[in-house]
C-alpha cells in the first residue's frame, strides 16, 4: 500500500473519529471502523462536487438558454453576458472549494498524521510529496469537478474552442482555492485557536470568523447582486473603452471568463474589449496564469511547513490570582460552547450563520420601500428563517459533547442540564437574529408591537423544537452508549431529527400566515398559542422520564 | 457544595465481579477490589491489561457488562452523577477541551461542581502556583505542551478536593518536581481521613513508594493482590522487588528471559 494511502486512511478515522483528541474507541472490528471513515469521507467529497456540478451545469444553461430577464439581455451583448455568467461561476467555484478548505484543514493538522510518520526513514522528497498528496486528496473530487465539468459543459454550450478556453480559468480557481485555504489555515492556527483567554481577544475571534463565513455567503451575494451586476455591464458595454471596463477586465476571475466567450464569439462580441482594454486583458490573464503558477509552487512547497505549524499564541503576563467565576451548570454549558465555537469555524458558523443572515435579509428589508406590501412580509419571513435556521443546527451542537470531548463525560452534568445550556445557546441565535430583524424593520415600518409580538410569540415553538431535538439526541446516544455516538458516524439519526424540529419551530408562523387575513391581532394569538403547545410538546423529550 | 462528601458508606470504592468488553474482546473479566479510607490502591498491569478499562467503568465512561461499583456506597451505574460529583479522576491521555484555555476549563469544571467562587480561585492559585502554572493558564490547551496539559488535568481532580481519587497514570509526562509534588499531595491527601485513591501505574517504583496495597491485572484478570510483604509471601520470595513479584504473578518472568534470549547481541 502505499504511503500516502496509509496517510489518508488515517486522516479519515481521526476525522470522524477523533482518536487522538480524547474520543473514545466505538465497539467493533478496527477493519470495518476504518472502511466506514473512508466511506463518510468520501461522501462528503461527493455532496459537495455534486453541488459544484450543479452550479456548473446551472451556469451553462443560464448561456445557453440565456434565462434571465429579457430587458436585461437585449441590454447586454452576449460576449459579455456568457463572460459575466462564468465570472460568477468561477467566483462560485472559489468560494466553496476555500470554505471547503477552511472546513477541513484544521482537521488535517489536528488529526497529526504527518508528524507519526516523521521519525520514519523516510527521504524528504517523498515526505513532501506524501504531504502534497495528502493535501490534494481532501479536495480531489470537487477539485477535479471544476477542472472536467466546466470545460466539458463549456465546451456543450459554446464550442470545442470556448471549452478548452475555459480550462485556464478552471485550474487557476482550483489553485487559487487551495492556496487560500492553506493560507488561511496557518492564519486560523495562530490568530483563532492559538488565541490566549480574555473578552477583548474573543470579539477579535469571532470578527475573525465572520471574515471566515463570508465565501458561504457568496452564492447569496451573487443571486442578490446579479440584476444590479447586469444593468452596470448594459450601461459599460454602451459606453465603449472606459476606466471602468479596464478595470473590470483586470479583476479575476474576469479575464478567465472572458477567454471562452471570446473563442465563441470574438473580442466584438464583448463589446468592452476594444483598445486599450483588450491590453489589459492579456496582461491580466498572464499575470494571473502566472500567479497561478507561483501559488501552485508556494503550495508544493508549503504543505508540510502547515501540517507541522505549532499552535502559536503570544506568550503574555501570568494572571494566577485572576479569580474563576463558577455559574450555574446549564449556563456553565452555554459559555463553554461559545468559548469553544470562538476557536472552532465548524462551530462558529453555526451560530453566525443565522445572525449574518438575518443581518443580511435585515438589509433587504431595509432597502424595499416601506409601501411595498411585500416588506413587512418580507421582514417577517426573515424572523421565521432565523427561527428555522436556528432550529436546523441545534443538533450539530449535541456533537461538541461526544466528538472528542469524552473527559466532559466523567464530570457530575445531567443530560438535563447540557441540553438546557444548548438550548439557551439556541435561543440566543434566535434572539440575536431576530433583533437585528426587527431593528431593521424598525427604522422602516414603524410598527413595534407586531414585530417585537411575532419574535415573543415565535420564541416557545424555538424552544420547545430544540428541546425536541437534544432530547431524543441524548436519549438516542445513552441508549447507544455515549461513547459509540458522534454528529459525522450518526449523522442521518441527527439529520432526521432535525426534521421534526424543523415542522414544529415552522408551524406557529405557517399558521400566523393562514389566520392574518382575519387580523394581524387574531394571526399572533394563534401563533402564540400553536408555540407553546410546541414547547409543552418538546420539553418532555428533555426533562420528562427517563431523560437524565 | 464546596467539599464533595463523602455517601451513606464509609468505604471509598468497592468493585464486584466488573467485566468491561468493547464488542466481542473482553477487556476485564470478573475484577472484584476494595479500596479502604487512607489508603492509596496502585492497579498494577502490562500494557491492556485492562487498568484504563476498568477506571473508565468507574468514572462513567465505559457502562460494564456484570458487576456491579460501589462508591462510598452508592452504585455508580444508578447514581452515576452522585458519584461522578464524589471522584476527581486524571485520565491516561490528555482529553482536555483543546478550544479552551486552562483558566476556562477549570471554570468550567467548578461550575459543573458547583464550587464557590472563593474556594475554586484559592485551590485553583495554590496549586497552579505549586505547578508552576502562570502564563499558561490563559493559553489554548491545544497549545500545550503534554506535561502542562497532565497538570491542568490533575488540577481539575483535585480542585474539589474529591473523597475519591481515581487517576489513571498521572504521572505520565510530569518533570521530576511535578511528579514529587503529586506524591506528597496524594500521601497527604489520604491523611486527612476517610479519603481513597486508586492509582493505576505500570511502574513499579512509584507504586512502591506510594501504594499501601496494590492489585496485579493481567489480561483483565486479578492475578494477586495485598501489601507488598503479603505478596513476597504469596510468591516466597523474601527481598524481591515489586517488579519481580508481578513478573512471577503473571507468569512473564520466564517469558521476559526467553524474549531476552532470543533477541541475542542488538549490535549484530
Amino acid at each position: 500500500m502505499r504511503l500516502s494511502d496509509v496517510a489518508f486512511t488515517e486522516l479519515s478515522l481521526q476525522a470522524v473519529y477523533a482518536f487522538r483528541q480524547g474520543n473514545i474507541l466505538p465497539p467493533g472490528r478496527s477493519k470495518n471502523l476504518v472502511a466506514r471513515s473512508r466511506r463518510l469521507v468520501l461522501q462528503s467529497k461527493v455532496v459537495i462536487s455534486v453541488v459544484l456540478a450543479l452550479l456548473t451545469l446551472g451556469a451553462v444553461a443560464i448561456i445557453h438558454q440565456k434565462a434571465l430577464n429579457p430587458e436585461i439581455l437585449a441590454a447586454v451583448p452576449v460576449g459579455l453576458f456568457q463572460s459575466a455568467v462564468l465570472t460568477g461561476l468561477f467566483s462560485l467555484d472559489i468560494a466553496l472549494l476555500w470554505w471547503t478548505g477552511v472546513q477541513v484543514v484544521p482537521t488535517l493538522i489536528s488529526s497529526g498524521v504527518l508528524p507519526v510518520l516523521e521519525p520514519l526513514p523516510i527521504d524528504p522528497r517523498t515526505f513532501r510529496r506524501v504531504a502534497g498528496i495528502l493535501y490534494l486528496r481532501l479536495f480531489d473530487l470537487p477539485a477535479l469537478t471544476i477542472i472536467v465539468l466546466t470545460p466539458l459543459a463549456v465546451g456543450i454550450a459554446l464550442g470545442p474552442l470556448a471549452g478548452v478556453a475555459a480550462l485556464p480559468g478552471a485550474l487557476a480557481t482550483v489553485t487559487f482555492a487551495l492556496a487560500l485555504a492553506l493560507l488561511t489555515g496557518r492564519f486560523f492556527l495562530r490568530r483563532v485557536q492559538g488565541s490566549r483567554g480574555g473578552g477583548g481577544r474573543a470579539i477579535v475571534r469571532w470578527a475573525y470568523l465572520v471574515l471566515w463565513l463570508i465565501p458561504a455567503f457568496a452564492m447569496f451575494a451573487f443571486i442578490t447582486a446579479a440584476p444590479a451586476f447586469f444593468r452596470a455591464l448594459a450601461v459599460l458595454a454602451s459606453q465603449g473603452p472606459s476606466l471602468s471596463s479596464a478595470l473590470l477586465v483586470a479583476a479575476f476571475p474576469f479575464p478567465f471568463a472572458t477567454l471562452p466567450a471570446v473563442a465563441a464569439g470574438g473580442t466584438s462580441s464583448v463589446a468592452i474589449l476594444s483598445a486599450p482594454v483588450d491590453l489589459v486583458l492579456a496582461v491580466a490573464t498572464a499575470f494571473y496564469l502566472g500567479l497561478a503558477v507561483w501559488s501552485a509552487v508556494w503550495l508544493a512547497g508549503s504543505v508540510r511547513t502547515l501540517l507541522y505549524l505549532p499552535v502559536q499564541s503570544p506568550v503574555g503576563a501570568s494572571a494566577v490570582s485572576r479569580p474563576l467565576r463558577p455559574v450555574g451548570r446549564a449556563r456553565a454549558v452555554l459559555v463553554k460552547d461559545l468559548r469553544i465555537a470562538s476557536r472552532t469555524p465548524g462551530y462558529a458558523f453555526l451560530i453566525l450563520l443565522p445572525i449574518l443572515d438575518a443581518g443580511a435579509l435585515g438589509l433587504l428589508t431595509y432597502a424595499t420601500p416601506a409601501q411595498n406590501p411585500a416588506a413587512a412580509s418580507l421582514a417577517l419571513g426573515a424572523v421565521t428563517t432565523a427561527a428555522l435556521l436556528a432550529t436546523f443546527f441545534g443538533p450539530a451542537f449535541f456533537a461538541i459533547e461526544v466528538v472528542a470531548y469524552s473527559y466532559g463525560r466523567s464530570l457530575p452534568l445531567s443530560n438535563r442540564s447540557v441540553v438546557l445550556g444548548k438550548v439557551a445557546l439556541i435561543a440566543l441565535m434566535y434572539l440575536v437574529a431576530a433583533a437585528l430583524i426587527v431593528g431593521f424593520s424598525l427604522l422602516r415600518f414603524f410598527e413595534p408591537f407586531t414585530f417585537v409580538a411575532f419574535v415573543l410569540a415565535e420564541l416557545p415553538a424555538v424552544l420547545g423544537a430544540a428541546f425536541f431535538e437534544l432530547g431524543f439526541l441524548f436519549r438516542w446516544a445513552r441508549r447507544r452508549g455515549l461513547a459509540i455516538t458522534n454528529l459525522y458516524a450518526g449523522a442521518w439519526f441527527a439529520v432526521a431529527v432535525s426534521i421534526p424540529g424543523l415542522i414544529l419551530a415552522g408551524l406557529p408562523p405557517l399558521l400566523f400566515d393562514l389566520t392574518r387575513s382575519w387580523g394581524t391581532a387574531l394571526g399572533l394569538e394563534v401563533m402564540a398559542l400553536v408555540a407553546l403547545a410546541v414547547l409543552a410538546l418538546g420539553a418532555p423529550v428533555a426533562f420528562g422520564r427517563g431523560a437524565s | 457544595m464546596v467539599t464533595a462528601s463523602p455517601g451513606p458508606g464509609s468505604i471509598p470504592l468497592s468493585l464486584e465481579g466488573l467485566s468491561v468488553a468493547y464488542g466481542e474482546r473482553t477487556a476485564v473479566q470478573q475484577l472484584s477490589l476494595t479500596v479502604q479510607p487512607g489508603e492509596v490502591y496502585g492497579l498494577l498491569g502490562s500494557n491492556g491489561a485492562g487498568k484504563t478499562s476498568t477506571i473508565k467503568a468507574i468514572v462513567g465512561l465505559v457502562r460494564p457488562v456484570a458487576g456491579a461499583i460501589r462508591v462510598f456506597g452508592l452504585d455508580a451505574l444508578r447514581d452515576g452523577l452522585e458519584v461522578k460529583a464524589r471522584i476527581g479522576y486524571v485520565p491516561e491521555t490528555s482529553m482536555l477541551y483543546e478550544a479552551l484555555t486552562p483558566r476556562e476549563f477549570l471554570e468550567f469544571v467548578a461550575s459543573v461542581r458547583r464550587m464557590e467562587a472563593t474556594v475554586a480561585t484559592r485551590r485553583m492559585q495554590s496549586y497552579a502556583e505549586a505547578f508552576r502554572l502562570g502564563a499558561e493558564l490563559d493559553e489554548p490547551i491545544a497549545t500545550l505542551s503534554n506535561g502542562t496539559r497532565q497538570k491542568v488535568l490533575i488540577i481539575a481532580a483535585l480542585l474539589h478536593a474529591p473523597p475519591l481519587l481515581v487517576l489513571d497514570e498521572p504521572l505520565n509526562s510530569l518533570d521530576p518536581r511535578s511528579v514529587r509534588i503529586m506524591k506528597d499531595v496524594l500521601l497527604r491527601y489520604v491523611a486527612s481521613g476517610g479519603r481513597g485513591v486508586l492509582f493505576s501505574t505500570h511502574t513499579m517504583e512509584v507504586a512502591e513508594q506510594l501504594c499501601q496495597r496494590v492489585g496485579i491485572l493481567d489480561r483483565g484478570v486479578l492475578r494477586g493482590e495485598g501489601t507488598l510483604a503479603g505478596l513476597r509471601d504469596r510468591v516466597a520470595a523474601g527481598d524481591a522487588s515489586l517488579e519481580e513479584i508481578f513478573l512471577r504473578l503473571t507468569e512473564e518472568d520466564v517469558g521476559v528471559r526467553a524474549a531476552v534470549d532470543s533477541l541475542g547481541d542488538p549490535s549484530v
